[in-house]
């Protein structure tokens, strides 16, 4: 369910969420972290979006039960979070600090995870086998920590969540400060995680790596729940900031022309090079409809269309400046 | 009308000359120093001794001008000791000596807990957090950073130290308002700023090389400790054993035999008593012969260069000539015996100071060698 | 609004994982980890450097002074150095970290995340502090006293026996220590001001005021426990002295046995319910409190 303004978004009936927070606030001292915050989230992978200090971290932490809610109740899996150690056989978690064991080889750091979680040495040995083996660590496994690159120390990382095979994967950020490959091996990861059923949900304010990874994001600002659903539903929902799409054209003027008469079209504006020209509608979807009728009869060849606010940071923008 | 940008402005001022550049680093640690609540006590705490200098010399200055606002002061010095009352001026140097001596003795102690308090997070924090590219990527070199934290300890010290005895030696010109006292206690005055100059530098380079050696502001901490304390604990076992021992051989020349319990319960009273009379003398001259000599002793005597702050006092104590003011205050007392008594008691050690001077300067040799090694410029940082 | 199906809320664990009950596996994997981690750190060999001193300053004594007896230096060395300021030191150091190092490494969290309680992630990291720290102090006990009787005379001593005895009360006063400091490490920020402020004054002063509160101090059991099984008699030109009663301010004149005392079981079992009362205490502390790493603590 959106935050009150943007109403509610249809979709299946009831899914049991994975994650339910109800009311929850959390204040450190006169720092509020979470404001009243009520959200579910549902199987699958999630993104959890919002710039620096929306409280991200908080809602992971709470998620995690590293932290007791001042107000509210976290469920996950429906079970209470708080000092419930059995819960966490099914959870794991990427935090975001850069902190390890420096003196451990991965191999022992995953290993050590795994007996941690309870695995017997035979299971935590070839769970750590397979795992190091799917974050692509295999070959440096048995060096220390302390040597490894950035990205390797976020595989690694990623390792000891996933190595005793949890239902829900928190990563906290897992793209911040590795490298376009390492990062592009890690969206493989979570992208394989959530297309073998399990359910991540993936922190970040870097909003187009999560838009590659799922449709399916929540927005937060300062503490409090800006949006939640699809980005699309989110983007058709803000009413108040009309779509803009742009066409380009040769003939921009002339289409320009003809798009003028039509009752949803609110603005044209023509971009510089005049090859090209934005729309702005409140009505995207029956604009789409119209427009291939128009470029036929009006014999203009409409090379290019698309929409360069229907993404995540344009939604984004939208819903925190307003 | 000119449009005028909104954005990014370079500086076009001046930039502060290189030789400053150490006193940013300085300011920011003073700064993040001041923040701690429990320092702020600790340095309000270490002001009363200063203001019991300042009262003490003040209060000598209105004794020699026989001023009726030190008359209460005047009555308990008479008892103390007359002879100090009679010609106040002839001892005005002695007496500001001992009080510029007990006051950095006190304030001694005051510094090593400032410095547990401030030191060990100067370069610990910097390695824990790897703050060090960001001070040597500016035009900031490694002598800049080490002046800059070393400024950190000049500037608390200097506050209980330094600027104390200055203020405490103005006031007392003042409440002297004799121009010859200046020539009488110029000196002293050097003397204690001298002192708190080599403090400054010894427990400083000693903590910032501690510093640099832990990412752990804790273990940095409770290493100072150790050096503070537990080294001025295996000085005094050192020298209580050793004490004790040559107390002993004094004892046992004892030619008088101590009488025997059950032995002695079988003698006639009067006869029991003159024993035991004649054991005690026997005793109690052993006993002054121990303290005598200890004395001399003390000339040869290697423990007290164990512990930290006795170096620290050991030099104090020759840059202040206490123990010549000693010497002529025990004069004050026509019994021999107990001058030697007041000399034993208040001398402090006789080892020559160069000794102590060689310790503390070999382990500011060895600090500047271990921040050497441990802090490395933008180019050679991992 | 997803294409991944909804999973049901309580899968069924996968095989070859524990149950619900304590996972004693994951326990012992927590104690041999933190004894690795001990291992691993710089700081067993300052402990060491630290445990090394009666040794060696018994070694200094030997060699400068002479005549000293060899119970005289016992009795200096292992039972007034060691059990005043090293053993307190050496458990501030230790316990004051078993959850703050963690925490202030960041690393704490992949101990919470795990199906471990934080009373277990407590107890473990403590069982795990105290064998080191009652290793060091076994070992080092026992280097100082080859040091103080190798090749002097034992009057007919039994040394090995003495060096047994005196281990073991070391072990049970770093125990109580360790137990005592680990608490307060979760009750209190500044620990190290904290620890030296209890150790300076309370176990340095108070244990030795002749009032009630010195029952409150690890310190007075240790002695009472030295006293009783351990004989400090030593020949002076003023007759036998006993060090250790002039030295912890026990009145033998008027009380030979040491009646208003504690016996020495009551010395042992106060001791060993005192510390596991503390760890209790510090376990369920540690149990409802909130472990801040990366967000920002409550002021």
């Amino acid at each position: 369910m959106c935050s009150q303004p943007f109403g509610e978004i249809s979709g299946p009936a009831e899914v049991t969420p994975i994650v339910a927070l109800h009311e929850v606030s959390k204040w450190y001292g006169n720092v509020i972290g979470l404001n009243k915050l009520t959200i579910r989230i549902p199987a699958g992978v999630t993104g959890l979006l919002g710039p620096n200090g929306a409280g991200k971290s908080t809602l992971l932490q709470l998620a995690t039960g590293q932290l007791y809610p001042s107000q509210g109740t976290v469920h996950v899996l429906g079970q209470s979070v708080w000092n419930n150690p059995s819960l966490n056989r099914r959870i794991g978690l990427c935090p975001e600090q850069d902190a390890f064991y420096e003196w451990m080889t991965g191999w022992d750091f995953v290993y050590t995870s795994a007996r941690l979680a309870g695995l017997s040495r035979a299971d935590a040995r070839d769970a750590t086998g397979r795992t190091v083996e799917d974050v692509g660590m295999t070959r440096h496994k048995g060096r220390a920590i302390r040597g490894y690159s950035k990205g390797m120390r976020q595989r690694i990382k990623m390792a000891q969540a996933l190595v005793h095979g949890p239902q829900v994967l928190f990563l906290d950020e897992p793209m911040a400060g590795t490298d376009p490959v390492a990062r592009r091996a890690l969206m493989d990861i979570i992208q394989r995680l959530g297309s073998e059923g399990k359910s991540v949900v993936v922190s970040s304010h870097v909003l187009h790596e999560v838009q590659s990874l799922t449709p399916n994001i929540i927005l937060l600002n300062r503490g409090r729940l800006l949006a939640e659903g699809q980005v699309r539903q989110i983007r058709d929902l803000i009413d108040k900031h009309p779509h803009h799409i742009v066409l380009v054209c040769d003939g921009s003027r002339k289409l320009a022309s003809r798009l003028v008469g039509w009752e949803d079209v609110e603005g044209i504006r023509m971009l510089p090079g005049g090859k090209a020209l934005m729309v702005e509608t409140r009505s995207p979807d029956a604009f789409y409809g119209r427009l291939p009728q128009l470029s036929l009869e009006d014999g203009t060849e409409i090379k290019e269309v698309y929409s360069d606010d229907d993404n995540l940071e344009a939604v984004f923008k939208y819903l925190v400046n307003k | 009308m000119p449009i005028f940008d909104q954005g990014y402005q370079h500086w076009s001022g001046q930039l502060s000359g290189r030789a400053w550049r150490w006193l940013a680093v300085t300011r920011q640690g003073i700064r993040g120093g001041l923040k701690n609540r429990f320092l702020r006590y600790v340095l309000f705490a270490a002001w009363v001794p200063a203001l019991a200098l300042v009262l003490m010399l003040c209060m000598w200055g209105l004794l020699e001008r026989r001023s009726s606002l030190a008359s209460t002061f005047m009555q308990y010095m008479a008892v103390l000791q007359p002879g100090l009352v009679t010609d106040p001026q002839h001892y005005r140097a002695d007496i500001w000596r001992l009080s510029y001596g007990y006051f950095l003795q006190i304030e001694l102690r005051f510094s090593m807990v400032l410095i547990l308090l401030v030191g060990p997070n100067l370069i610990s924090q910097d390695l824990r957090f790897n703050a060090l590219p960001l001070y040597f990527s500016r035009p900031l070199r490694r002598i800049d950073y080490f002046l800059g934290k070393l400024g950190v300890i000049l500037a608390f010290l200097g506050m209980v130290v330094i600027v104390p005895s200055i203020v405490a030696y103005i006031l007392g010109l003042m409440f002297s308002l004799d121009i010859t006292i200046i020539r009488d206690t110029f000196g002293i005055l050097l003397a204690s700023v001298a002192y708190g100059l080599i403090l400054t530098f010894s427990a400083g380079m000693l903590i910032l090389a501690l510093s640099a050696l832990s990412r752990s502001s804790r273990y940095v901490a409770l290493c100072w400790v150790g050096i503070w304390l537990v080294s001025g604990i295996v000085a005094t076992v050192l020298q209580a054993v050793d004490s004790q021992q040559r107390r002993y051989d004094y004892y046992n020349k004892i030619t008088v035999a101590r009488p025997n319990g059950r032995d002695a319960n079988r003698l006639p009273p009067a006869e029991r008593d003159k024993q035991w009379r004649a054991y005690r003398q026997a005793r109690q001259r052993a006993t002054e012969e121990y303290r005598v000599a200890e004395l001399g002793f003390s000339a040869h005597d290697w423990r007290p260069l164990t512990s930290y702050t006795a170096n620290l006092s050991r030099l104090g104590q020759q840059l202040l000539r206490t123990d010549e003011t000693w010497k002529k205050l025990s004069l004050l007392d026509p019994d021999q015996e107990a001058r030697d008594q007041l000399l034993a008691t208040y001398m402090g050690p006789q080892y020559p100071w160069y000794w102590s001077a060689a310790v503390l300067a070999g382990l500011f040799g060895l600090s500047a060698c271990v921040l050497n090694l441990s802090v490395k410029s933008l180019d050679r940082l991992k | 609004m997803n294409s991944a199906p909804a999973l049901a809320q309580n899968e069924p664990s996968s095989p070859g994982r524990a149950g619900r009950g304590l996972n004693l596996s994951a326990f012992w994997t927590l104690y041999a980890f933190s004894l690795r981690q001990h291992r691993h750190g710089k700081r067993w060999i300052i402990m060491a450097a630290l445990m090394l001193l009666p040794a060696g300053l018994a070694l200094l004594v030997r060699n400068t002074a002479h005549n000293v007896p060899p119970v005289a230096m016992e009795f200096i060395f292992c039972f007034m150095l060691i059990p005043q300021a090293l053993l307190p030191l050496v458990a501030l150091i230790y316990a004051s970290g078993i959850i703050q190092d963690e925490q202030e490494d960041q690393t704490i969290t992949y101990l919470l995340i795990r199906p471990i309680p934080k009373w277990a992630i407590y107890t473990m990291k403590l069982l795990a502090t105290l064998t080191v720290a009652v290793g060091l102090t076994v070992v080092f006990t026992s280097l100082t006293y080859a040091v103080i009787y190798w090749g002097a005379d034992t009057h007919g001593q039994n040394i090995l026996l003495r060096c047994l005895k005196a281990s073991a009360i070391h072990a049970t006063a770093v125990v109580a220590y360790c137990c005592l400091f680990g608490l307060m490490s979760l009750m209190a920020k500044r620990i190290l001001i904290v620890g030296i402020l209890y150790i300076a004054i309370f176990e340095g002063l108070f244990a030795n005021l002749a009032f009630g509160i010195r029952l409150l101090t690890v310190i007075y059991y240790t002695r009472l426990i030295a006293y009783r099984t351990l004989p400090f008699i030593v020949s002076t030109p003023f007759g036998t002295q006993d060090f250790a009663a002039e030295a912890w301010q026990l009145d033998v004149r008027t009380d030979p046995k040491l009646l208003e005392h504690p016996q020495f079981a009551t010395c042992v079992i106060v001791l060993s319910v005192g510390s596991l009362v503390l760890t209790i205490l510090a376990a369920f502390l540690c149990s409802k409190r909130e472990f801040y790493v990366k967000t920002a603590e409550k002021a």
